[in-house]
């Protein structure tokens, strides 16, 4: 794609150099508490030749690691950050679109004319042909800009669309490709033979099945999806709230080239951006209708879709139903593990992949199958930690109910089988601070009204940073001569902190103060960067961050050098100065020494040391206390506790904000969400935020985490990112809490008031 | 079939609809008494007039048609993009801004109906050019990394302004309470907790 940015370079050649070898340090300190120890362990990796030297365990981190304020929280709270809605231009229209009301169909009408012939409307686009098929409520039909967003909605009553409209299914499980459900809600669908899995469960000395559910989940985002569009002849300048900038150049350039729009050259700009959750990968039809529209008008569009739209049209986490059997031996040993699941995903039959704890199962034979089952409605997206909350609801949901059966204790269950030797100290560590045997020995007084109990769960999270394969993510790195420094990435800060780290990074290898430093990121005209997905953002770009400063740092020790008359090899960045342990510079006098030109120097993700790690992916646990109101059904979280691998722990406010804010929607979850459709119409019933829930203040629990510092050994930083690896335990502890509670597992989220008081009705407490 | 012209209600209607629902957020009670207190002149509209609007002690001009909103009219009209729309719909105080002292949800408000009012937005609680000027509510926020995404933040400093200026020293349920109305995707509420907690104490500096 030709565009105005600066390419950031053609794949580099596999040339094999021989390399130097670096012994480096790698795990972590003994957790605080009982019968901790160092895990520590030397190994020896080869850093692609230029790269900055390794950190590791026993790195003295000035800078990394400490409590350095978000960079930009300042411009975010005071209101001057400008995300893409915020976006405004003199002669700046408003677009909206026209959604389709029914779930399936066909268009067989559209009439744009009035709409165009409405005083003041500049654009009006069809986004589907008469013809193409329509595959849910709120498909995209056609879109309107008009100077204000009033005038776009009249314009959009005028649109006049017809339809031919089929029988349509918005709800998986009454699908053709369903299983059938018994009246208790379990999957009644015979297992298919195996002779090793039936003789494992007929030997068990405990065994158990069940079938457990989740719900469909909305990103909710608060900032909805959407661009502004500006064409400036041949060029196309585009805010997006996006979590891919160079996706969405990409995506934009070739969508609008096939609609035979002539554009050379498209930059994509997302300083800020409000929150994406794994939603926001695609420009999207709303991305592609706010560029035609702005080439129509010839004037800069907004088109930012409201609340209904982003709950029905920008994705979801798909529901899953899944059935467990599974057995334990005489020691408390899982031998057997069979497991199917099923996704209720949207019309293209796809997303709904759930994945299950497999650390737990190294002993075990184990049998999976999964299947997708499509229905009228908006497609899956992936979303934070894709797969994995749900199937961590129902597998250490299962895992309790197997423990109850066989008088073990949850945590001494995981302990008997978890195969990652850190999350043991993990668990011990996070019992213990927890108060995990007080809270579980808690009884409940009979009769008594509120019910509390405790609960469990793992952690997991298998993907590191990457280089970017054919296209490295890089960073440039410049430093003026008045002493400040740049760190710059095209990659976008979606809330994760990106901006802090560069910061931070920076600073930590130029020895400088990070006050220094601005970053920016979110052009595509900076380094190309990852989307932001799967926790790869900070762990893709920490490496080349540091190697970009590295570059830097060496030219400007070269011009000290030269100017103090000192050995090359001997001038070191550290403390605020630059030179030797004898002469020495400020940074600020160093920084004199650079003419007009900054130095910049570009910065390179280098492929991760082939060597083995210290861990492959993160782990961690939570615990969650419950109380639950036996008379309502209501169930109140009142506390939580995590703890977390978090790789290097660059900027620790940060993170922890990250691990308690996954903890915070892991409540939502487990309590509140759900997508309600209404099979008739096709429509969502609850698309706004008065009915959908998520929680809010009123529901908070005491919450408290912990940064598990690892020093991975992955590359020269190793880093981790922290979006996905707390979101897979939080609902799964809350289910096992609220079984704990009251005696009876609840196996469908939400664990809402009906489900419950059913489940109490079960478990023969009647409530009063 | 053929389609009708319905994306929904209309504001007018909706803006009819819409009290009962609001209610349950800090906000609303608020727009009713102010809209009470200060009726626009009957023979507004149709199409754009001009109004005057008191925002963060500045009389501000701005051309609204009788339907805009006062969200709108901040946001599309002034460039005060602080406030921020999430719902338009009085469900998630992303929009909160203080209209004679009080907190409300600025996209139930018509911007017509805020005439004679006094309003102030996240933008007055900070002067770029004066780092001193910088509201303590504001620098605690920053220090307890009371934001991450931080598209919910200017509503939750507005609300959490409005709850330190009624309250003095809130409780936690006061606190609790008070932003209720405060929807937050990423899960900052603790934090905002506790920036509250510590301007409360007089933490954070500034004026
Ligand atoms: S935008 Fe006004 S309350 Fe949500
Ligand atoms: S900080 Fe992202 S929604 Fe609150």
């Amino acid at each position: 794609m030709s565009t105005r940015n600066r390419d950031t370079g053609a794949p580099r050649e596999q040339v094999e150099i021989p390399r130097e070898q670096v012994e480096i340090t790698v795990g972590y300190r003994a957790l605080p508490g009982k019968d901790q120890q160092d895990r520590l362990e030397k190994i020896t990796v080869e850093p692609t030749e230029g790269d900055a030297p390794p950190w590791d365990a026993n790195t003295p981190y000035k800078v990394v690691g400490s409590d350095l304020d978000r960079v930009d929280g300042f411009a975010k709270a005071t209101g001057r950050a400008k995300y893409a809605y915020d976006q405004n231009f003199p002669d700046l229209q408003q677009a909206m679109i026209l959604r389709a009301p029914i779930a399936r169909g066909t268009l067989t009408a559209l009439d744009l004319d009035e709409a165009r012939r409405m005083p003041g409307v500049t654009a009006v686009v069809a986004l589907k042909d008469v013809g193409n098929k329509v595959r849910f409520v709120g498909d995209a039909i056609a879109a309107v800009a008009a100077p204000t967003l009033d005038l776009a909605r009249d314009a959009i009553e005028k649109i006049r669309a017809d339809y031919d409209q089929e029988e349509h299914n918005v709800e998986y499980l009454m699908s053709g490709d369903a299983p059938l459900l018994s009246m208790g809600g379990e999957v009644d669908d015979e297992w298919p033979a195996d002779d090793d899995i039936d003789a494992l469960l007929a030997k068990a000395t405990h065994s158990h099945s069940g079938t457990y559910r989740t719900e469909v989940q909305t990103h909710s985002s608060l900032e909805t999806h959407g661009n502004v569009a500006r064409f400036d002849q041949k060029h196309l300048d585009v805010w997006s709230s996006t979590q891919a900038t160079f996706g969405v150049r990409g995506e934009l350039a070739r969508a609008l080239r096939q609609r035979g729009v002539d554009v050379e050259s498209v930059e994509v700009h997302s300083e800020y951006v409000g929150g994406g959750f794994g939603s926001k990968f695609s420009a999207g039809i709303e991305g592609l209708a706010c560029c035609l529209l702005a080439h129509e008008a010839q004037k800069p569009v907004k088109l930012m879709l409201d609340r209904f739209e982003e709950h029905t049209t920008a994705g979801n986490r798909p529901s899953a139903l899944m059935q467990v059997r599974g057995a334990l031996d005489e020691n408390g040993r899982i031998t057997v593990w069979d497991w199917r699941s099923f996704g209720g995903c949207g019309f293209n039959g796809s997303g709904g992949a759930v994945r299950h704890p497999s650390a737990y199962l190294g002993k075990a034979k184990v049998r999976q199958s999964h299947k997708d089952i499509a229905c009228d409605t908006d497609p899956a997206r992936s979303m934070r930690a894709p797969g994995y909350p749900q199937g961590w609801f129902g597998a250490e949901l299962f895992l309790d109910e197997l423990a109850a059966k066989a008088g073990l204790d949850p945590l001494a269950l995981r302990l008997k089988n978890d195969d990652e030797a850190m999350r043991l100290d993990q668990w011990k560590f996070g019992a213990e601070r927890f108060g995990w045997a007080e809270a579980r020995a808690k009884q409940n007084e009979p009769g008594a009204r509120y019910l509390t109990g405790a609960g469990l769960a793992s952690a997991r999270w298998g993907q590191l940073g990457n280089h970017g394969g054919r296209n490295p993510h890089g960073i440039t790195c410049r430093i003026h001569n008045d002493g400040s420094v740049e760190s710059r990435s095209g990659a976008q800060d979606i809330g994760t902190g990106l901006k802090t780290v560069l910061t931070m990074l920076t600073a930590e290898e130029l020895g400088i103060a990070p006050a220094r430093v601005r970053a920016t990121t979110g052009h595509t005209s900076d380094p190309s960067g990852p989307g932001s997905g799967g926790s790869t953002t900070t762990p893709s770009l920490a490496p080349a961050v540091r190697h970009a400063a590295y570059l830097a740092a060496q030219k400007l020790v070269a011009l000290v050098a030269d100017h103090l008359g000192v050995p090359l090899d001997e001038v070191r960045c550290s403390a605020g100065k630059v030179g030797t342990d004898k002469a020495q510079l400020s940074w600020t006098d160093a920084c004199k020494l650079i003419g007009q030109n900054p130095i910049e120097a570009h910065g390179e993700r280098f492929p991760n040391y082939k060597q083995d790690p210290f861990h492959r992916g993160v782990c961690g646990a939570q615990f969650a206390e419950v109380r639950v109101d036996s008379w309502t059904g209501e169930v109140q979280v009142t506390r939580m506790f995590g703890i977390q691998d978090c790789g290097l722990v660059i900027a620790k406010k940060l993170a922890e904000s990250q691990v308690l804010g996954a903890m915070i929607q892991g409540v939502s979850y487990a309590l509140h969400e759900q997508r309600i459709m209404d099979q008739r119409s096709g429509r969502m019933l609850n698309g706004d935020f008065l009915r959908y829930k998520i929680t809010g203040t009123k529901d908070l629990p005491a919450l408290d985490c912990y940064l598990h510092s690892v020093a991975n050994g992955h590359d020269n930083t190793g880093a981790a990112g922290l979006g996905e690896p707390p979101s897979t335990a939080s609902a799964a502890a809350i289910g096992n809490a609220v079984f704990h509670a009251i005696g009876a597992p609840v196996r469908h989220l939400p664990l809402t008031p009906d489900k419950v008081l059913a489940a109490l009705q079960k478990a023969q407490r009647t409530p009063r | 079939m053929s389609h009708p012209p319905d994306r929904g209600v209309s504001r007018r209607s909706f803006l009819k609809g819409s009290a009962i629902a609001g209610i349950a957020t800090t906000g609303l009670t608020a727009a009713a008494e102010a809209a009470e207190l200060h009726r626009p002149p009957s023979e507004l509209g149709p199409g754009e007039h001009e109004i005057t609007l008191s925002i963060n002690g500045k009389a501000r001009l701005v051309k609204v048609e009788t339907r805009t909103t006062l969200l709108d009219a901040l946001r599309d009209r002034l460039d005060l993009t602080g406030a921020k729309k999430i719902c338009d719909r009085g469900a998630c105080g992303g929009c909160t801004v203080l209209v004679d002292d009080l907190p409300v949800n600025s996209c139930l408000m018509l911007a017509v109906d805020a005439v004679g009012c006094e309003l102030r937005t996240v933008e007055g609680l900070a002067d770029p050019a004066d780092p001193k000027a910088t509201h303590p509510l504001v620098q605690n926020f920053v220090a307890c990394d009371a934001l991450q995404c931080g598209f919910c933040t200017p509503g939750m400093v507005m609300s959490s302004l409005s709850c330190l200026e009624r309250r003095g020293t809130p409780t936690e349920a006061q606190m609790r309470h008070d932003l209720s109305g405060n929807l937050c995707r990423c899960g900052t509420y603790g934090r905002v907790m506790e920036a509250i907690e510590r301007t409360a104490k007089g933490e954070g500096g500034g004026r």
